[in-house]
């Protein structure tokens, strides 16, 4: 009984030290290649440690790409599109969920029908009108259109339902404004909730791709995503040159090392966020 | 997507306040204004837009021309987007079965009270905090066919390398591996927190009559996880539907239209091509798909329920 245990448990060592290594091997690969010379990028013997470790890549990418200015830009634009869904959704939310009013209801179905509705469709139009108004490539065309986000009109409206009502009539009695008691007695309470919508929309927004990839042109707007992705698509499905895949992987790696420290350093609070609201980070 | 706690409905709201009355008229849509006008400006009115684009023709120089159903009639006929339709639906019907059953188990192995654990769910989560952008250009090299990772292993081993991304064969198959190594560990959390919700009770009650761990899983793991399965499915499903990012850095749906997808076409079509009028008529046939998606969900949700209570 004992022995059989035992096994059952080196059994699933043995399947989690496979699991670890497959996830995080092609990571490790990255780093690697990301510090070899060219002639040891292109060889079919597998090196994990660097034979002669050189940081040419990586000088390579700060002297073509301007991969600073990408993450300058991903900052301010997911900064932006987070406090711009805080203050829109805390107050519609807000309306929803705690006022009557005439039409209600029917707001609330048409803003939550475009949860169906994909955003591809949109891009188009949207293209269409940043062009008209000349502002294509600018932090607003990237900003602007994730203040319509629906999800987190939805999880602020939830929240606050579940406010006890007391609190607002007692500042109410006092004879508080509605955006006074909005402000001071209501957000401060909804801080989880707003936490949870910065969360998400920072990471939608640090990650989003397909929007950024038609807004912007030039590396004035151009996001971190968006700039990554040059690396591999200037010729996409043919063979590259070994000193493409080498700067590629040092681009990779300067892109992928903030998000991971922070992931590592915040993992309870990512993985606890995602498993609330099940958005897609 | 936990359950979320039942809205009050408004009859109660207003009772338990008792005091509905206190705000001026206006008060509720001045809240509401500032998200309405994004909203309709960069959601809704687009949306609408974009619907009767599809019935234009239209560069991004001139102006549209109205052409009826001609994009639709098109449509039917138009052998890039019937290899996009097989491709994406191909590419969905492998990833979403995959990544369900691979994020279920890992979840159920991660669950298992070993120390180390947490090792292997921070691991599993790992590759999901990279940028798309980032995961397309790191498996790019690994799927290199000369110099790449895996072959280097594969021949190795002695099964042989594959032309992963550069032939016709088995490049969305590239694609396929790509996503389901990024993704799964997303797909695990949800699964984890649901087993979470599990009553440790009810393993301890079937124990002492004696079940075994298949027994256990079979008759309350996994009917006891069939919410959160239901709602891992219907997410990988929309993802999958809408692939993009990883496509376009890998192989922009080449070789020849090999991983051609949907969503990749409609970015060709419209942003390439400038033919604004048919990428939106496309987009529009993307979004009758997902709302078909959305009522097959809606259906079987309900009989769930009914399911359950019956």
């Amino acid at each position: 009984m004992i022995s059989m245990r035992l096994l059952g448990k080196l059994i699933w060592y043995a399947l989690l030290v496979a699991l670890v290594v497959v996830m995080l091997a092609p990571i490790a690969w990255m780093l690697s290649t990301s510090f070899k010379p060219e002639t040891e990028i292109a060889t079919i013997d597998v090196h994990w440690i660097p034979r002669t470790f050189t940081l040419d890549n990586y000088q390579r990418v700060f002297d073509r790409f301007n991969i600073l200015r990408w993450t300058l830009n991903s900052l301010i634009v997911s900064t932006g599109a987070t406090l711009l869904v805080l203050l829109l959704d805390s107050l519609a939310g807000y309306a929803l969920a705690r006022m009557q009013f005439a039409g209600r209801g029917v707001i609330f179905a048409v803003i939550l029908s475009m949860l169906f509705v994909p955003m591809q469709i949109t891009v188009v139009p949207l293209f269409l009108m940043f062009s008209k108004l000349n502002l294509t490539d600018t932090y607003l065309a990237l900003i602007l259109p994730v203040g319509a986000n629906v999800t987190g009109v939805f999880l602020m409206r939830q929240f606050f339902l579940n406010i006890p009502y007391e609190l607002e009539d007692a500042a109410r009695v006092d004879g508080a404004s509605t955006l006074r008691i909005w402000w001071s007695v209501v957000l401060p309470l909804a801080r989880p909730a707003l936490t949870a919508v910065a969360i998400v929309t920072f990471l939608s927004t640090w990650n989003s791709f397909f929007w950024p990839l038609i807004a912007t042109r030039t590396d004035a707007s151009r996001t971190l995503p968006v700039g990554i992705a040059q690396f591999m698509s200037l010729r996409p499905g043919q063979a590259q040159g070994a000193q493409a895949y080498g700067q590629a992987m040092a681009g990779a790696v300067l892109a992928a090392m903030p998000p991971i420290v922070v992931f590592y350093m915040l993992q309870r609070y990512f993985i606890e966020g995602i498993s609330m609201t099940g958005i897609k980070g | 997507m936990r359950v979320l706690p039942r809205p009050r409905t408004s009859a109660v709201a207003s009772t338990a306040s008792g005091m509905g009355h206190l705000y001026s008229r206006w008060t509720p849509y001045l809240f509401l204004l500032p998200y309405l006008l994004a909203f309709l400006t960069f959601r809704l009115g687009p949306s609408l837009f974009g619907l009767g684009m599809s019935f234009t023709r239209w560069s991004i120089v001139g102006s549209p021309e109205w052409i009826g159903t001609a994009n639709y009639e098109l449509m039917r006929i138009d052998p890039r987007l019937d290899a996009a339709l097989k491709n994406t639906a191909f590419f969905t019907g492998l990833t979403v079965p995959l990544l369900v059953v691979l994020s279920l188990a890992l979840a159920i192995f991660l669950n298992q009270p070993h120390k180390g654990r947490a090792l292997g769910r921070v691991a599993a989560f790992t590759p999901y905090v990279l940028m798309s952008t980032v995961v397309g250009v790191l498996w790019t090299w690994i799927l290199e066919k000369d110099f790449g990772l895996l072959n280097a292993y594969l021949n190795k081993l002695g099964i042989g390398g594959l032309p992963w991304l550069v032939s016709q064969d088995v490049a969305l198959y590239g694609i396929i591996l790509t996503t389901v190594w990024w993704t799964v560990g997303y797909g695990m959390v949800l699964f984890l927190a649901g087993l979470q919700d599990i009553p440790a009770e009810l393993y301890e009650a079937a124990r002492i009559d004696g079940a075994g761990p298949l027994h256990l899983l079979r008759h309350i793991t996994l009917p006891l996880l069939a919410p959160t399965t239901f709602v891992v499915l219907m997410l990988t499903l929309i993802n999958s539907f809408q692939v993009f990012d990883q496509v376009y850095v890998m192989t922009s749906g080449g070789p020849g239209t090999s991983t051609l997808t949907l969503v990749q076409y409609i970015y060709t079509t419209a942003f390439q091509n400038l033919r604004m009028g048919y990428g939106a008529a496309v987009a529009t046939l993307l979004f009758g798909i997902l709302i078909v998606f959305a009522l097959i969900q809606a259906y079987l949700y309900r009989r769930g329920i009914r399911g359950v209570a019956s």
